[in-house]
């Protein structure tokens, strides 16, 4: 009988997953057999970072930037560069150069979100190409095209445990981005936000100071993604510009978010969570030609035509259909009901 | 808002499904057969018992998958002939390839999974300073041997690496030296005053080139141009614009393969010639004739290995080589077999194989401390790796390759043309 | 920097600009059309130029007659593309999903480029255009001379078809006000199809003067998108003349650049521009009534 204390147990069967998701995601890189595994929980953890934060702009208004990759090659150059050059402690590293992250986006925002949707996007290409070719280039500050080498947090600290330690920051990163997601979708921001994503003229129109809130999330958005790089440069310990300020990890990015669903909490996770454990798998059974981009390729065009949704929808409907099948509102008589309710016959 | 929390449960089972994937997909990926490595042909002594394994990353796909396959071969060849012979302790090699696609993340990932999760005996290091830096601090945080065929850059020796060594004649910015004494040995009026210089924005391409301007410019040969290019760079008319109009007496690429076409074309089509040319790595491929024709003449490359030359085991590894490939074997296959020929001297003298500090290490101080005949000629390291030998120089001439320094009868084939006819 | 190397820079500029110019004018017809940043045009680009080569591989045909080939070829596949994918994507976040969509397509391309025809750089060398014709003591290489011929030829027919022919003013209808268009009659769905076939052929021009000019390998297309996007921001999204005069422009200021200061300031002079005219005039500068803001 569907009444309040379903509900409730509704509810708690939703945190107890939660909770279970989130011992697993904290107990991994105990179990996980060897190093490599626990590398690869890394780079997926940080992935799910990446996608998360694309995602308070491209869930949220809708704009496309394929260019993120900038904001994260620039958290980790800035980051390496404070270490290597002015001996700035680690942690003092990253928060400024996350500051000058943040900084960078809105001078740059203020000028990108001036155009919308295909412009947009040509705009964030630019970015990130122009960042390549500056990193490349200027030798002195990044190393050139050898980049550069991060020194590690502490020198006593072996492989294993270095895994280890950037597992659980880069999962405490996920989780205030994830937090900052969840508090944007509730808020009045949240909601002008989602405004300009549905249609923008009429927002402006209905008082949504739009190019604030564009700004404003524009820069939120770097600013997680400048730690994440950031921390990337000091978890890994090699720079290299190509990879850094790379279209590719973009749209990584965005077919991660767009493949777990743009308008889930925890898609892009879900979406990171498929994509970087499939890539591995395919360039090492494939990899001795070109097939696993025709792979991504086709996946980016399923996704695309067939789920732009995301697959959290999908899923869920198959899910329900081995259900149990609800048919009526009511499912008791009404006899039962007046029982219930204490009421003569 | 509910729409949200309804996921979550869904989304416990596909977080715990993804994580459990990851470890599964990873174990089924990771089978060596699937790799596409080569299973060491048979032959009249095949050696049975536990093999060898040896973990290795290469570019097989993108920017560096022509010279990543070039090695894979050299590579592949070494192990044909191990096994031919025997094996290595007695055990019969084999070698477990991936793929880094040239991404500095791959390689380090493949080379922590080849170790943690293969637990391979031995590695042998990948194509490229890009990739071996980050692969060797892999390798060193698992005290884990690491020889590699490409990692030619002065930077590489500088990250204080105690188990790198370089498996070819010098450095970079030494493989030039025969040609810049040849240059200053020669008497005031005939020397050439002004040189330009072109290079790819690489570590190792511009090693090669600012090697040879340092000696040079020490010498009293003025530096007009200085030009240098992003990778994947393919028109080069506006770079060699700048050189052909300062007309320097003779131009030095710090190339590979296509710039030194891209170059050499450019400067043909403006009409710019120099009494010397030379390239790194372009020159030393056969495909280099074929590309460029006739304008070969008199272009002169620093190389590592010749097909004809005498040392150690050369001959037999080039007919090895067109048995188990086909083809005619190139520096970067020389490279990979030369690899493989300094570790397994190690470890026929250390008698060990395994991962492990002590093995690992012994090897490493057993390397440091003595030279090896190798096809590339004796071979001495530094304490940093560095080989302490040279490399030699080639010119091309009336279409083929001769070797015209050093001057010693053992090695040169002819005498150096200069100043070379125009292209 | 002397003053025949100034003018060399500019002549070889210009002439790169020519190539531009009939690349981004596809670019713009796509736009134009469906509102589509067709982000896979340099990787059909790439496709033409691959199939050029080993149709000259194979056949002995000269590189450039292969045209004649590809031509038809990709101007279906344009029309297939625009019917069967294309159409499919919802209008309201079709910025977000067009670009994903090509974005896609242009890896399929890469990917199968590279499994068919491997990572190594190909090139035809023909022999009537390995030297330089010299003016006035620039030297103006034969084959970039070639290929500007035949884009500046091809443009102008594309221009012609576009002012001139009763289609062409039908797509410029389709262009400016779909919904006006449909209403005086014209069937939209058929002209967007041609208009992205168009826009592909011209890919496939685009591909065979490149496979005779540079190297070209599988992964070559990045580097094109960034400086078309460029192009067509300058010149103003939907304006075909628009792109023409913007893509010499900032072909010639490339090559002075890159004569001058290097590759990599001149790849970033297009970025400069981008964002120059974004602050000043994002409708772009060259286009006339028919720019488009977004």
């Amino acid at each position: 009988m569907p009444n309040a204390s379903d509900l409730m147990t509704g509810a708690a069967a939703r945190r107890a997953a939660i909770v279970v998701a989130a011992a697993v995601l904290l107990v991994y890189p105990w179990i996980a057999p060897n190093s490599y595994l626990r590398y690869a929980g890394v780079l997926v953890v940080m992935y799910a970072v990446l996608a998360t934060s694309w995602n308070l702009v491209g869930g949220f208004t809708g704009y496309v930037s394929l260019g993120h990759a900038a904001f994260f090659g620039l958290g980790a150059y800035g980051t390496g560069i404070l270490i290597i050059d002015l001996a700035v402690p680690h942690v003092l590293a990253l928060a400024i150069s996350t500051v000058g992250v943040v900084v960078f986006a809105v001078v740059v925002g203020l000028a990108a979100v001036r155009v919308r949707g295909a412009s947009f996007v040509i705009v964030s290409i630019a970015l990130v190409t122009m960042m390549s070719l500056i990193a490349q280039d200027a030798r002195e500050l990044t190393g050139g095209s050898s980049g550069l080498r991060v020194p590690p947090i502490s020198a006593d600290l072996d492989r294993t445990s270095n895994h280890l330690l950037f597992f659980n920051l880069f999962a405490a990163l996920l989780f205030l981005a994830a937090l900052t997601w969840w508090f944007i979708d509730r808020s009045r921001f949240g909601a002008g936000l989602k405004a300009i994503r549905e249609d923008e003229d009429k927002a402006e129109a209905l008082g949504v100071p739009t190019t604030a809130y564009k700004v404003a999330v524009f820069a939120l958005s770097a600013g997680f993604t400048g730690v994440a790089g950031g921390l990337y440069g000091m978890w890994f310990g090699n720079l290299d510009p190509i990879f850094l300020f790379s279209i590719i990890v973009g749209a990584n990015m965005v077919i991660m978010a767009l493949l777990g669903g743009v308008r889930h909490l925890f898609g892009p996770t879900v979406g990171a969570l498929i994509v970087v454990p499939a890539s591995e798998y395919f360039l090492a059974r494939f990899g001795e030609t070109q097939i696993h981009i025709v792979f991504s390729g086709v996946l980016l065009g399923i996704v695309v035509l067939f789920m732009p949704d995301g697959i959290i929808p999908k899923v869920r409907v198959l899910l329900r259909r081995f259900g149990p099948v609800s048919s009526s509102i009511r499912e008791e008589t009404q006899q039962e009901f007046r029982d219930r309710q204490g009421v003569g016959a | 808002m509910r729409q949200i929390r309804r996921r979550r449960p869904l989304l416990a089972s596909v977080v715990t499904l993804g994580l459990l994937l990851t470890a599964c997909g990873e174990d089924d990926a990771d089978d060596p057969t699937a790799g596409g490595n080569d299973s060491p042909g048979d032959s009249e002594e095949t050696p049975t018992g536990d093999p060898i394994t040896i973990g290795i990353s290469l570019p097989l796909t993108g920017d560096f998958s022509e010279p990543g396959k070039g090695i894979q071969e050299g590579y592949e060849t070494w192990a044909a002939m191990m096994n031919d012979s025997g094996g290595l302790l007695d055990r019969p090699v084999e070698l477990i390839f991936r793929d880094d696609a040239s991404d500095p993340n791959k390689v380090v990932s493949d080379y922590e999974s080849l170790i943690t999760q293969e637990e391979v005996d031995l590695v042998f290091g990948p194509f490229s300073t890009r990739l071996v830096i980050p692969a060797a601090g892999v390798a060193e945080s698992y005290d884990m041997l690491f020889v590699e065929p490409a990692g030619a850059a002065p930077e590489v020796f500088e990250q204080g690496f105690e188990y790198l060594f370089y498996a070819a004649p010098a450095i970079a910015s030494d493989h030039y030296n025969y040609l810049a004494e040849w240059i200053l040995g020669l008497p005031e009026d005939e020397r050439p005053q002004t040189a330009a210089y072109a290079a790819l924005d690489d570590p190792f391409a511009q090693g090669t080139a600012y090697g040879l301007k340092e000696k040079l410019e020490a010498g009293g040969i003025e530096t007009v141009a200085d030009e240098v290019y992003p990778p994947g760079t393919t028109g080069f008319t506006a770079i060699a614009a700048g050189i052909a109009d300062a007309d320097a007496d003779m131009v030095v690429g710090g190339t590979q393969f296509e710039d030194t076409v891209g170059l050499l074309r450019a400067f043909q089509d403006l009409g710019y010639q120099p009494d010397l040319a030379a390239f790194s790595t372009g020159p030393t491929l056969p495909e280099f004739e074929e590309a460029v024709g006739a304008a070969s003449e008199g272009v002169i490359a620093p190389v590592g290995w010749s097909v004809e030359a005498d040392f150690g085991a050369n001959q037999e590894f080039a007919e090895k080589h067109r048995e188990v490939h086909g083809k005619e074997p190139d520096e970067d296959a020389a490279n990979g077999f030369t690899t493989g020929e300094i570790v397994a001297a190690a470890v026929e003298a250390v008698e060990c194989a395994e991962q492990g500090e002590e093995c690992q290490r012994a090897l490493a101080d057993y390397i440091r401390e003595n030279e090896f005949d190798t096809i590339v000629g004796p071979l001495s390291f530094d304490e940093a790796g560095r080989p302490q030998s040279a490399h030699m120089i080639l010119q091309w001439q009336g279409g083929e390759i001769q070797i015209v320094l050093p001057e010693d009868p053992e090695v040169q084939t002819a005498d150096i043309q200069y100043p070379k006819a125009p292209w | 920097m002397s003053g025949s190397l100034f003018a060399q820079g500019l002549a070889l500029g210009l002439l790169a600009g020519g190539l531009y110019a009939l690349l981004s004018s596809g670019l713009t017809l796509y736009f134009g059309v469906m509102r589509v940043v067709m982000v896979a045009h340099p990787a059909f680009l790439f496709l033409a130029a691959y199939t050029t080569y080993f149709l000259h591989r194979v056949t002995g045909m000269d590189p450039l007659l292969t045209i004649v080939a590809t031509v038809p070829l990709f101007f279906a596949v344009g029309i297939g593309i625009q019917r069967l994918l294309v159409s499919r994507l919802a209008p309201e976040s079709l910025a977000m999903m067009s670009v994903l969509l090509t974005f896609a397509l242009a890896l399929l391309i890469e990917g199968g480029l590279g499994v068919v025809a491997t990572g190594s750089y190909r090139s035809i060398t023909v022999e009537y255009a390995t030297s330089a014709v010299r003016v006035f003591g620039v030297a103006l290489p034969i084959d970039k001379l070639i290929g500007f011929g035949i884009a500046a030829v091809t443009f102008v027919a594309i221009f012609l078809i576009l002012r001139v022919t009763r289609f062409g003013k039908a797509l410029r209808a389709t262009i400016q006000h779909p919904t006006a268009a449909m209403l005086v009659g014209i069937d939209t769905n058929r002209v967007r199809g041609i208009g992205f076939g168009i826009g592909l052929a011209t890919a496939a021009i685009g591909g065979a003067v490149l496979a005779i000019i540079d190297p070209f390998f599988p992964a070559a297309h990045w580097d094109y998108i960034g400086k078309l996007m460029a192009i067509i921001v300058v010149g103003g999204l939907g304006s075909v003349q628009g792109a023409a005069i913007a893509a010499l422009l900032l072909g010639a200021i490339e090559g002075v650049v890159q004569v001058s200061a290097g590759a990599t300031w001149a790849g970033l002079i297009f970025y400069g521009f981008l964002f120059a005219t974004l602050l000043l005039r994002p409708q772009g500068f060259f286009g006339g009534r028919l720019a488009e803001r977004f």
